[in-house]
């Protein structure tokens, strides 16, 4: 379990690749009030109009710089994503130790939700709940975080129950430390490799739940997000304006999948001995 | 297995209560939630007449009696848009989806399998690597972006194919004529979900052969002097498959998330592009019993792989979810 994984990152390709992309993401996330040429809610333009100088991707149907709502855009996606994640590795972590900590009923129950929560479909509940809520960005984080956490809390607990029995866990507890301070000074660091990778696939699943439901219209219209720009840059698909209105926002949206993939992908496989290069089987 | 089946009753039950309980939950009383916009044009009578019928007065353990009974007789309440009950609605569509579904799954696994087990058995060469960040970059893509791309070049710019629909309206579907409007109307629809089901298959089919490949069955095979292709398809790749069969089985929440996106895009007449339509007509009756329908067909499917994946690999009767920890 240990490597380096920001170095293992690092080096291959399409880990930097990834971080690349999440580097140019959350500048744009950050700097969205300095970047953006215009207020993304304000009406700044005859609507529909075609791309022009002073607006390079715009105007949508009620007169708002498109260009200005994707970088706004940027904000919600990775507010509401990586808040969703962490809240929901945190809870994998929790019900994790727990589980594989302490035998007996609370692990009992822990795993019978855990296989319950694999067994339902994570996003069409979130859609049966968000059709009557129509949610904004905190409803949105605290529902994902609530669905999310079952699979990282499976892969925790059996990291756990392993390390449990490990050499300087068994001299740790022989020398009177505590459950608490065990747990806090000698599980938890060994599993943050784990939760690395569990954070940035959520992340990753996140943004395409979020995007998904913004695409089909549940979500808070005051707020400006990829997804919702789809959605409504559909209903003018048969007039050009699809080449500048939903065009960017569905590159947009691949584009930050893509990157959490990639760095997720190359952080399992630093961790996974049998996935590396020129290793044998 | 006993467990397996009360995690399953367990899930759907919840699904359940969760359908029972957010139209309640909501301000103001179920009635407005679930009927809300088709009120205005109701007595009270009428009103009062559909809140006896679907139990949406009396107490709270009343009106569950009354949403299960109703269920159970298959009583998905009324649709105020499609102006029928439910039910019949959702049935007319229910097989469309399938269609749907079925053709994309055989596809997407046929072509994920085999894409998977050459890249897999060629590791680290050229070919297996441009496979597997072709498999991550298609993967990234959301499943309607991919659907509004192929629309709009085969569909709008090439005008290859329709727009939109399962069949041509104003046509005689007779014979060959109506077999081809048929086919081109399911051709773009299928080969979106494939392409979005693709990448996984590919992804679990290539690393389950990785792990296969230097097993001592795959070395007898080479020993005995078979030709490589046997060895690789009747050897490595059937030991391969049932793993991969129940995982690709066990993410049936994927693929009915998938054909939903899929059907909404293209205006395919199935579950999606119904639920899509009474969504936007806050027609909450026919949403919900759309939704609690497809939850069904994914529990259903995920049981089925299940019990499909024991009957393949009895090594799998202790626990066959302990397999998708690294999915």
């Amino acid at each position: 379990m240990h490597v380096n994984y920001w170095t293992e990152l690092k080096k291959d390709r399409k880990g930097r690749t990834g971080l690349y992309m999440i580097g140019f993401l959350l500048v744009v996330a950050l700097g969205a009030a300095w970047i953006a040429p215009y207020d993304p809610w304000a009406h700044v333009a005859s609507p529909l109009s075609p791309p022009s100088w002073k607006h390079p991707l715009g105007v949508n149907d009620v007169g708002q710089d498109i260009l200005s709502e994707l970088i706004y855009g940027a904000r919600t996606t990775l507010l509401v994503s990586v808040i969703a994640s962490a809240a929901s590795t945190l809870l994998s972590l929790g019900m994790g130790v727990m589980a594989g900590l302490f035998r007996g009923v609370p692990e009992r129950i822990v795993m019978r939700l855990v296989d319950v929560m694999l067994i339902i479909p994570v996003f069409l509940v979130a859609l049966l709940v968000a059709a009557y809520v129509n949610p904004g960005a905190f409803t949105l984080i605290l529902m994902l975080s609530l669905l999310m956490w079952a699979p990282g809390a499976r892969i925790i607990r059996t990291q756990v129950l392993s390390l449990k029995w490990q050499g300087h866990f068994t001299a740790a507890r022989q020398f009177g430390a505590g459950t608490g301070y065990l747990v806090r000074h000698h599980l938890v660091p060994e599993l943050y490799p784990l939760l690395a990778v569990n954070f940035i696939q959520v992340v990753r699943r996140a943004v395409f739940m979020k995007a998904g439901l913004a695409f089909l219209g549940v979500f808070d219209p005051a707020q400006k997000s990829w997804g919702l720009m789809i959605h409504y840059a559909r209903e003018f698909v048969f007039t050009g304006a699809w080449q500048w209105w939903l065009l960017p926002p569905a590159v947009a949206v691949s584009f930050t999948i893509i990157a959490f993939a990639l760095v997720g992908y190359s952080l399992e496989s630093a961790l996974d001995p049998r996935l590396q290069k020129g290793s044998t089987g | 297995m006993k467990k397996r089946a009360g995690d399953y009753l367990l899930a759907f039950i919840i699904i359940l209560i969760l359908n029972f309980l957010l139209p309640r939950l909501m301000p103001g009383d179920p009635v407005t939630a679930i009927y809300g916009d088709a009120l205005v044009h109701m007595t009270p009578e009428m009103e009062a007449a559909l809140a006896e019928r679907y139990g949406l007065a009396g107490s709270t353990m009343d009106q569950f009696t009354t949403y299960l009974g109703n269920l159970a007789r298959g009583d998905l309440g009324y649709s105020i848009y499609f102006r029928a009950p439910v039910s019949g609605v959702i049935a007319g569509a229910l097989p469309w989806t399938l269609l749907l579904v079925g053709v994309s799954l055989a596809s997407a696994s046929l072509l994920g399998i085999i894409w998977g087990a050459e890249a897999g058995w060629r590791r680290a060469c050229k070919f297996d690597s441009g496979s597997l960040l072709a498999a991550l970059l298609l993967n990234g893509i959301p499943g309607f972006v991919l659907g509004i791309l192929l629309l709009l070049f085969f569909g709008f710019y090439l005008q290859w194919f329709p727009l939109s629909g399962g069949t041509s309206p104003h046509l005689q579907n007779t014979g060959a004529a109506g077999a081809v409007d048929f086919l081109q109307h399911l051709f773009l629809p299928a080969l979106t979900l494939t392409l979005t089901q693709l990448p996984r298959i590919f992804l679990l089919t290539r690393s389950t052969i990785l792990g296969v490949k230097e097993k001592p069955y795959v070395l007898t095979a080479r020993g005995k002097g078979l030709k490589e292709r046997l060895v690789r398809y009747r050897h490595a790749v059937r030991g391969a498959l049932p793993p991969v069969i129940t995982r690709v089985g066990m993410s049936a929440g994927l693929l009915f998330t998938g054909v939903l996106f899929v059907e909404i895009v293209f205006a395919y007449p199935g579950l999606g592009h119904l639920f899509y339509t009474a969504l936007q007509h806050h027609d909450y009756a026919t949403v919900q019993g759309c939704l609690l329908l497809i939850t069904v067909c994914v529990l259903a499917f995920n049981f089925l792989a299940d019990l499909a994946g024991i009957k393949l690999d009895p090594r799998l009767k202790e626990d066959a979810r302990q397999l998708l920890d690294r999915t």
